[in-house]
């Protein structure tokens, strides 16, 4: 991988640079308090990007993946139907998107596209996106009570799947080209030849913000893993944290690497219907529900340790080639249960540990 | 069959460059519609691109299809035609939005389908064995493919039964269908129903009464255990207890093999509503083994 070095105020430039070449450019911004957020820059909102900041709560995913998309449009006159699919091949870059998220987009690709019948609509926008990557290195600002990005290995310094990677040494950044669309900015002048004092000065940086995370029972992440996996969670350990999911869906909807939807028509035009997916949530008690009202899965605890069983079991984990945990804690900061991942992890140490005590 | 899914993987981490879209469904023509029971119709149909038709007739027994009601939705539903059959068709009972919206249609209307999605029966697995089909009510729906794909194959298996239960004799799926296997050289078929009629327009209902089951006691039927698989498919409650009647006559959970329905939206492992355990019902199914399904840890 090719590295360069850019002065601190040249940053945004490399915003300038992707909108120039026709790229909308998501960045994130912030409001009062935790009030974080991606959003499309402007010429007005240029100046207030952010390059620290703590990890908005809604993930960038929703710019390959909306909330709401259209798949079809379909016409109807004089009985005859015409459909038509419709596809978003807008060019975005993500500037500023956190190793976690980077993490979680690689997950939708392998999700969406790695498999038997990959998805048109993702690979469209996937095709399209170019993703700038900021490690996380300011402990106050980047690193928040939730994250375990050290226990899903995905952060803070993500090692690939990004297109450019930043890191703030201070007064000035190192630039990392992960592909070679990403190289191809290094043509611009604001970037300069890096040199072996920059490199030490990552590297010593990288190995005192690892220093900087809450010391977490997530560490115990790969062992719940296997716990999981072999099936040796009890019963009552799955109802116990079933017991304190509140059926909002909220940690499905702030999560990175969740993939379900559901899909829905709506009348469109005077003679139209329009087909949607919309992000659905299998803590919802409707999600497995036929039509006649037989539901297979029993009331929520099935559905709680549903997400939780999909995100640890080592089949999925090998299914993929990822896992859909990318470690941003997102779901613990959400959650009024207090049943987030590392809370969950949390609960599976002790139960597993009581049961070896047993 | 194999859970594992380690094969559908594709190792490069590239994005693939073009990509068929799997959720574009093609425009299919309603021919003709036939009453089979209360609330349960067949609709025949054809797309209306005869290449789409002619690739669409390479499904598999035990293989599914979504189908579309543009304004309403989209529905998996089986596909109990066999391959060797000239026309295609739906058998579709009337319980939610889509399906009514089908029930609705008349010849000439169009709607949209696509697929063929699923594992289906892996016929080509049980050349030379006996074949044991058990349906109760409008469970005979997926099980008609491999009945008729088998039986149109005839030299390929050895005995081949159909058992099929139904509450009434007016509830008999596919009526004459069923008398024409009764009178089949070959296959031997029995028919039974929890209650006969005393209604009109059925008449005496000469047949066995009772459960499903009680046909394999029947006097001068012997079910053959050995190199045998067992179709089973019906209700909860018909399965769970025709599960236990053959695991009583020694049949293997492995050599026991249903076709699951759930809840889908997409049809092809994305949208996450079929998945139980650690299986896709869609894409890793809709047949399993009773092994399988025991494993699954969901109602069925």
């Amino acid at each position: 991988m090719k590295a360069r070095i850019l002065y601190r105020n040249d940053v945004l430039k490399i915003v300038d640079l992707l909108r120039q070449r026709g790229y909308e450019v998501i960045a994130p911004f912030r409001e009062r308090g935790r009030d974080t957020f991606f959003d499309p820059v402007t010429d007005q909102n240029r100046d207030r990007i952010q390059i620290h900041l703590p990890n908005p709560y809604y993930p960038p995913k929703r710019y390959v993946f909306p909330p709401i998309e259209r798949l079809l449009k379909i016409e109807r006159s004089n009985g005859d139907l015409r459909i038509e699919p419709t596809y978003d091949v807008q060019k975005r870059a993500i500037f500023g998107i956190r190793s976690c998220d980077v993490a979680g987009i690689y997950h939708l690709d392998r999700f969406y596209l790695g498999r038997d019948f990959p998805d048109i609509y993702y690979q469209k926008h996937r095709n399209n996106l170019f993703l700038v990557n900021v490690a996380c290195t300011d402990p106050e600002l980047d690193i928040g009570e939730e994250c375990f990005c050290m226990c899903t290995d995905t952060g803070p310094a993500a090692r690939d799947h990004f297109d450019l990677q930043l890191m703030d040494l201070a007064d000035e950044f190192m630039a990392v080209a992960g592909t070679a669309a990403g190289e191809a900015l290094f043509a611009s002048p604001i970037f300069r030849k890096v040199s072996a004092e920059h490199v030490a000065r990552r590297r010593a940086i990288l190995e005192d913000v690892r220093k900087r995370f809450k010391p977490s029972t997530t560490s115990w992440f790969s062992a719940a893993i296997q716990a999981v996996s072999r099936g040796e969670i009890p019963e009552e350990t799955w109802d116990a944290i079933g017991n304190r999911c509140l059926e909002c869906g909220g940690c499905t909807y702030v999560c990175p690497a969740c993939t379900c939807f559901t899909v829905t028509d709506r009348p469109a035009d005077p003679n139209g219907v329009e087909r949607l997916r919309i992000w659905d949530s299998c803590a919802l008690s409707g999600f497995t529900r036929m039509a006649g009202g037989f539901n297979p899965r029993r009331a929520v605890h099935d559905r709680r340790n549903r997400r939780f069983f999909r995100k640890l079991a080592h089949y999925f984990i090998e299914r993929e080639l990822s896992m859909a945990c990318v470690g941003c804690g997102r779901c613990a900061a959400v959650c009024h249960g207090d049943i987030g991942m590392p809370s969950v992890v949390e609960i599976i140490r002790h139960s597993v540990e009581r049961s070896k005590e047993a | 069959m194999n859970l594992s899914a380690i094969e559908h993987v594709v190792p490069a981490t590239g994005i693939p460059e073009i990509v068929d879209n799997v959720y574009l469904p093609k425009v299919a023509v309603l021919d003709r519609v036939v009453s089979e029971i209360h609330e349960v119709k067949t609709f025949f149909w054809h797309f209306e691109d005869s290449v789409e038709q002619r690739a669409f007739k390479r499904f598999r027994p035990g293989q599914f299809a979504q189908v579309s009601l543009f304004g309403v939705g989209e529905f998996p539903t089986s596909l109990p035609p066999s391959p060797t059959e000239d026309d295609t068709f739906f058998t579709v009972r009337q319980v939610g939005s889509c399906t009514s919206a089908l029930h609705q249609l008349k010849p000439g209307d169009k709607f949209a389908v696509r697929g063929p999605y699923g594992n289906g029966f892996p016929m080509e697995d049980y050349r030379g064995k006996n074949l044991v089909f058990v349906a109760g009510g409008i469970g005979l729906i997926p099980l008609r493919s491999a009945i008729v794909y088998a039986l149109a194959n005839r030299d390929h298996f050895e005995r081949i039964q159909i058992f099929h239960g139904a509450k009434t004799p007016n509830e008999l799926m596919y009526a004459p269908k069923l008398l024409e296997w009764e009178r089949m050289p070959g296959v031997e078929c029995h028919v039974t129903v929890d209650r006969p009629n005393n209604d009109r327009a059925a008449g005496e209902w000469t047949g066995n009464v009772g459960v499903v089951g009680s046909l394999f006691k029947k006097e001068g039927v012997k079910v053959p255990v050995e190199n045998s698989i067992a179709f089973v498919c019906g209700p909860p409650i018909m399965f769970r207890f025709v599960i236990q009647d053959l695991l009583g006559m020694g049949f293997q959970e492995h050599n026991i093999v249903s076709t699951l329905e759930r809840y889908m939206k997409c049809g092809v492992g994305k949208c996450g509503h079929c998945c139980i355990g650690v299986a896709y019902v869609c894409v890793d199914g809709p047949v399993f083994t009773y092994e399988q399904i025991k494993k699954l840890g969901e109602d069925i």
